[in-house]
């Protein structure tokens, strides 16, 4: 091979590959040498073992072992209340009342469906999807005094808060997002700024499916039709007028909605958002697309 | 839009590397092997699959497994502000909004009154439109202060205020801690609603 060849070769290596930064470079070959042990008078001493006992033989017990006596951690008798918790979702509780606030304070627009990504904008509100936040739930402090009528779209929700939403003419759903999205969702603007493709939303854990199919807690994987009737079947239970959407002025705010492998409202997955130049890049190859629409 | 390299070498592939592998295994020690010419003629015809399969490849990348890889993924740029309106909405806020007056705070907010600037103390909202009281508790909650911060103007005078008015309140004395530089009043005891309620009575 020509020593031409060999540079367009790498060149078009180039193109394809990320560009040079702190974590994708080494050192160069043979420019560092792991040191020896020293032996004898050449530094041989106690090589950092210190003087006789476990440290120096290097038999390291097993942890928690205490050379024969009943160690501490069997001493005490196990509990296992609280066990697996370290797997379990976490939900960061929101109140009525404090989504009142930031309706009032003008921290939410409510001209547009309200989404963990609204919600996380105000800055008043702490989610952490790498410390298993998995979303929004929404409590029922105020609902007696919640007023706004709006589109919003939680993780989790009680018969409560439902009700108090949809007395005032609004609409609740319950979405499950997986954690990669949900740290799309946190910071948008960063993600964007990464140029990558927006990916798809994934579909719930198995133990989470049976929550966001029933038409009972508004799951956006529910019946819509089962929906309608768990809206009127609510209306009964609390006992008030339920305000018909189709008749409502703001109709198109109200019956917007999420596809189940979408992210954000508007964007679909395989999109690339250009900030700078303010464009939307589209994939049209084959190959991208099905891959996406599934 | 590049992907990386994609090694397609299918799982059926592997599949007959390994099928082949036993039926030689098994021709080799049984009757077969001995009896049937037809068992020789197959070995040898597997071996020579096998031998096709596991041939050295000067890398990985050069066999005839690995698909070509696509540098530049077919794609289209659109400028259309109706989708773009739901990008802007994902931006975070570049200034906290200003709020607008309404009728009616259904949460219980109160927005501050401009009277309030011309009393001979003042307390400014903080960042968050929030009044500036809070509970500091310590020693695993057995000891609650209330705390106002920010006070602007006369501290000395709010301070004799909000003793009168606590103590004509619970019917008892209410020690107080005035900090003048650092311009808060910390109140000994849980009165928080308290203050925050006659601090709403003020404007501020």
């Amino acid at each position: 091979m020509g020593s031409r060849q060999v540079i367009e070769k790498s060149l078009t290596l180039l193109r394809s590959l990320p560009r040079v930064s702190l974590n994708n470079i080494r050192d160069n070959p043979g420019s560092k040498r792991t040191q020896k042990r020293g032996r004898a008078q050449h530094g041989g001493d106690k090589h950092g073992c210190g003087n006789k006992g476990s440290g120096q033989r290097q038999n390291f017990m097993r942890i928690g072992y205490e050379t024969g006596t009943n160690p501490f951690y069997l001493r005490v008798p196990q509990e296992h209340y609280y066990k697996g918790h370290h797997y379990r979702r976490q939900y960061p509780p929101l109140s009525l009342r404090i989504l009142q606030e930031m309706i009032d304070t003008d921290r939410v627009d409510v001209t547009a469906p309200i989404d963990i990504a609204s919600i996380v904008k105000t800055g008043l509100y702490n989610f952490f999807p790498d410390q298993k936040h998995f979303g929004i739930n929404l409590t029922d402090e105020g609902a007696d005094t919640f007023e706004a009528k709006i589109n919003i779209e939680v993780q989790w929700a009680s018969e409560l808060v439902i009700a108090a939403i949809e007395k005032k003419g609004g609409v609740i759903s319950t979405a499950y997002y997986d954690p990669h999205s949900l740290f799309l969702l946190k910071n948008p603007k960063i993600f964007f700024e990464s140029g990558q493709a927006i990916p798809r939303r994934m579909i719930p854990p198995q133990d989470a499916i049976e929550y966001y199919t029933s038409a009972e807690n508004r799951g956006y994987l529910a019946d819509p039709d089962q929906i309608s009737q768990a809206r009127i079947k609510l209306a009964q239970k609390y006992g008030y007028q339920l305000p018909i959407i189709e008749n409502d002025s703001d109709y198109n705010i109200l019956s917007e909605r999420k596809d189940p492998r979408q992210i954000f409202y508007g964007l679909e997955p395989g999109w690339v958002i250009n900030l700078k130049d303010e464009c939307i890049l589209k994939p049209k190859d084959e190959e991208l697309l099905r891959f996406y629409s599934l | 839009m590049s992907a990386g390299v994609r090694h397609n070498v299918s799982f059926e592939t592997n599949n007959i590397v390994l099928i082949a592998l036993v039926a030689i295994r098994s021709i080799r020690y049984s009757k077969w092997r001995r009896c049937c010419v037809h068992g020789a003629r197959l070995r040898g015809f597997l071996l020579e699959k096998i031998n096709f399969l596991t041939s050295q490849y000067s890398s990985f990348a050069k066999s005839p497994f690995v698909d070509k890889i696509t540098e530049q993924y077919n794609y289209e740029i659109t400028k259309n502000p109706t989708e773009w309106k739901f990008v802007e909405r994902l931006m975070p806020f570049k200034t906290i909004p200003q709020v607008v007056p309404k009728e009616s705070y259904p949460s219980g907010w109160i927005p501050p009154k401009e009277e309030a600037r011309k009393l001979p103390y003042f307390i400014p909202r903080t960042k968050n439109y929030a009044i500036p009281i809070y509970l500091q508790l310590s020693f695993k909650g057995n000891r609650k202060i209330t705390q106002l911060k920010k006070i602007e103007g006369d501290i000395w005078l709010m301070n004799d205020d909000i003793k009168h008015l606590l103590k004509t309140k619970h019917k008892r004395y209410v020690e107080t801690r005035v900090h003048e530089v650092a311009r808060f009043i910390e109140i000994k005891g849980d009165y928080v609603n308290d203050m925050k309620e006659w601090a709403f009575s003020k404007g501020f």
